[in-house]
């Protein structure tokens, strides 16, 4: 294994042998589009070293940053190729249904066929705006509601939305009832709606106790 | 910057220059020359002040400068000595042995394994091994010439003290320019993006003293203060002495200038593209067809989707997709590592193909760092490289 020394050798020689990027490094800016318009700010980055892109981006319409995180999400023990294959049945599976419907209704016309925006769709309708936390105040136990931040609740509507299709016969595949599921969210109907309904419902009727959350 | 050495030998046979110093230097930040070197020296004695009595401190000093003199001058005869030594050894010239020379022969003679470059031998000027130190801050009554002696760091305090200074000044010069109703010249703004304020081992060879933390953070605090003022370019001969320019990232590394092959296309082949365990050597042909040769085999030598789009990640993003011809060699680490190593030398390769502008681009895309991140190892008691195992008290 010649190579292997060559490359220890080399680590040595960049005398930075770690597994991060140094805290002063900048996130890389995929898009061109994004590049452009950002302009003069770049002009300030041009004397800070940036970090290097990361294996799963690229400047394409296919790199969507939802779907990204569904697959991230999917993947169990590193096995990224795994769920890159079924997020890609998934989507085709949507398409299918959705292409089929259209067909089936010919003056049904504006059914939507794009699996990805779909997508997009179904995580926006799933996400909640509050979540009740416990907080004990004088020896009792209050559900307080309290307000997510923007990537939370994207978190929530994805997790809400695998577990849903986690929860299934044996004899169903992952991507058919994860492709079910989204139709349904897009949709506004479906169990994970329900869900999200019925949090919303739970933190409305805990209001009184929202003064918890800072007193 | 002679007054910077440690010799009592410079101070007697430059007596006549150093007391013109002692006298028109009274304010040692109005010196020209390392303003904050050195202030004064020890002034010569005059026959009036021979007679009073010379204090211990002041004993001690001069015992202490001349041992170190004395020192410093067998060393420079040794050195010189080495030097001629080396030089006949290594048949040549003595007169003529420079500094690089001896490095060289040094690393020829005694040939060292030591990873540590500092623990391998070596011969260096003895004014390279043995620091410059400050020159007496006192006279020979023992009364220090700084008003800030005591506080142990003259010249940083005196450093503060100035920028303070120069803050009230433009405070007092806005107040003045608005009392008549005029406002900042907007066109003479300070700007200093590009530039970064002097890092604190330069501040500390600057001032000849070592300073703390904090302290430093105290400098750095007050100058960002000052250049924030509106006001600012009244004083920016001040605050440039404290500035250090920064480089062009994107202009820090040479573009190598394309070779021509055998049917008359430019190439350039970039070797040791490194990524995780992988290696890979790649070359770059203009004009192609959008060829892609990888260990003889074409892009689909990788069997992922994600490894492929790779591949075409800077070639895509360049608009150089179909206009390039790709070979590849590359070994060692699994399909991620390879395409990342290949991606990187496909990156730095197009360089030599496009415009500065799109350079910029692509190293704001993050195609141009080198991405060298490698897995963390594990550690014991641990559950992995960071998470810890579960642990309940009771």
């Amino acid at each position: 294994m010649s190579w292997s020394k060559n490359i220890s050798i080399n680590t040595w020689r960049c005398g930075r042998l770690m597994s991060m990027y140094p805290q002063h490094y900048v996130d890389p800016i995929y898009k061109m589009e994004d590049q452009c318009s950002k302009r003069t700010e770049l002009l300030r980055l041009s004397h800070i070293p940036i970090k290097g892109a990361l294996n799963n981006s690229s400047d394409t319409i296919f790199n969507g940053e939802i779907k990204q995180k569904m697959v991230n999400y999917i993947t169990k023990n590193g096995e990224g190729f795994l769920s890159r294959k079924l997020m890609a049945q998934t989507l085709e599976m949507i398409k299918r249904t959705q292409l089929e419907g259209s067909y089936i209704s010919p003056g049904y016309n504006k059914t939507e066929t794009d699996a990805e925006s779909l997508l997009i769709q179904a995580v926006e309708n799933c996400r909640p705006l509050l979540q009740l936390s416990s907080i004990k105040r004088g020896g009792v136990k209050y559900h307080v509601p309290i307000p997510l931040t923007n990537k939370k609740s994207y978190f929530l509507a994805m997790k809400w939305l695998l577990d849903a299709s986690r929860e299934k016969d044996r004899k169903v595949s992952l991507p058919e009832k994860l492709a079910w599921e989204i139709l349904d969210a897009a949709h506004g109907h479906g169990r994970v709606i329900k869900k999200k309904e019925e949090l919303s419902r739970q933190c409305e009727s805990n209001r009184a106790y929202a003064h918890y959350r800072w007193s | 910057m002679a007054l910077r050495v440690f010799g009592l030998n410079l101070v007697k046979t430059n007596r006549s220059v150093l007391q013109n110093v002692c006298k028109t230097g009274a304010t040692p930040t109005q010196q020209t020359v390392a303003p904050y070197a050195t202030e004064v020296t020890v002034q010569a004695s005059p026959a009036a002040v021979q007679k009073q009595k010379v204090s211990k401190a002041m004993k001690a000093y001069l015992k202490r400068a001349n041992e170190h003199d004395e020192f410093m001058k067998t060393q420079h005869l040794e050195f010189q000595i080495g030097k001629r030594h080396l030089a006949n050894m290594m048949g040549a010239d003595p007169e003529t042995f420079t500094q690089q020379d001896i490095d060289e022969a040094i690393e020829y003679l005694f040939p060292s394994g030591l990873f540590d470059k500092k623990a391998r031998p070596a011969m260096k000027s003895p004014d390279e091994v043995f620091p410059a130190r400050k020159a007496a801050e006192f006279d020979e009554t023992g009364r220090p010439f700084h008003s800030m002696f005591y506080t142990g760091n003259p010249n940083f305090f005196q450093l503060l003290h100035d920028i303070v200074q120069e803050t009230n000044k433009i405070h007092e010069l806005e107040e003045r320019l608005l009392r008549r109703g005029n406002t900042p010249d907007e066109n003479q703004k300070l700007d200093t993006t590009g530039f970064q304020l002097m890092p604190k081992d330069q501040l500390e060879l600057l001032l000849v003293e070592s300073i703390a933390d904090i302290e430093y953070s105290n400098f750095v605090n007050s100058m960002e203060r000052l250049i924030a003022l509106p006001y600012a370019y009244k004083s920016k001969e001040f605050i440039e002495r404290f500035l250090k320019p920064l480089m062009d990232q994107s202009k820090q590394l040479e573009i190598p200038k394309p070779r021509i092959d055998e049917q008359g296309r430019q190439y350039i082949t970039t070797y040791e593209c490194l990524r995780k365990t992988a290696r890979a050597d790649v070359t770059v042909r203009m004009p192609g067809t959008g060829k892609i040769s990888i260990n003889g085999q074409d892009i689909f030598y990788f069997p992922e989707e994600k490894c492929r789009e790779q591949l075409l990640f800077p070639l895509q993003f360049s608009q150089m997709l179909g206009k390039v011809d790709i070979e590849a060699n590359v070994e060692g680490g699994g399909p991620s590592g390879q395409s990342g190593a290949i991606r990187w030398g496909i990156a730095m390769s197009l360089r030599s193909f496009v415009d500065q502008e799109m350079i910029e681009s692509m190293r704001l895309a993050g195609l141009l760092t080198r991405d060298y991140r490698i897995r963390e190892r594990k550690k014991f008691g641990q559950e992995g490289a960071r998470r810890k195992y579960t642990w309940k008290k009771r």
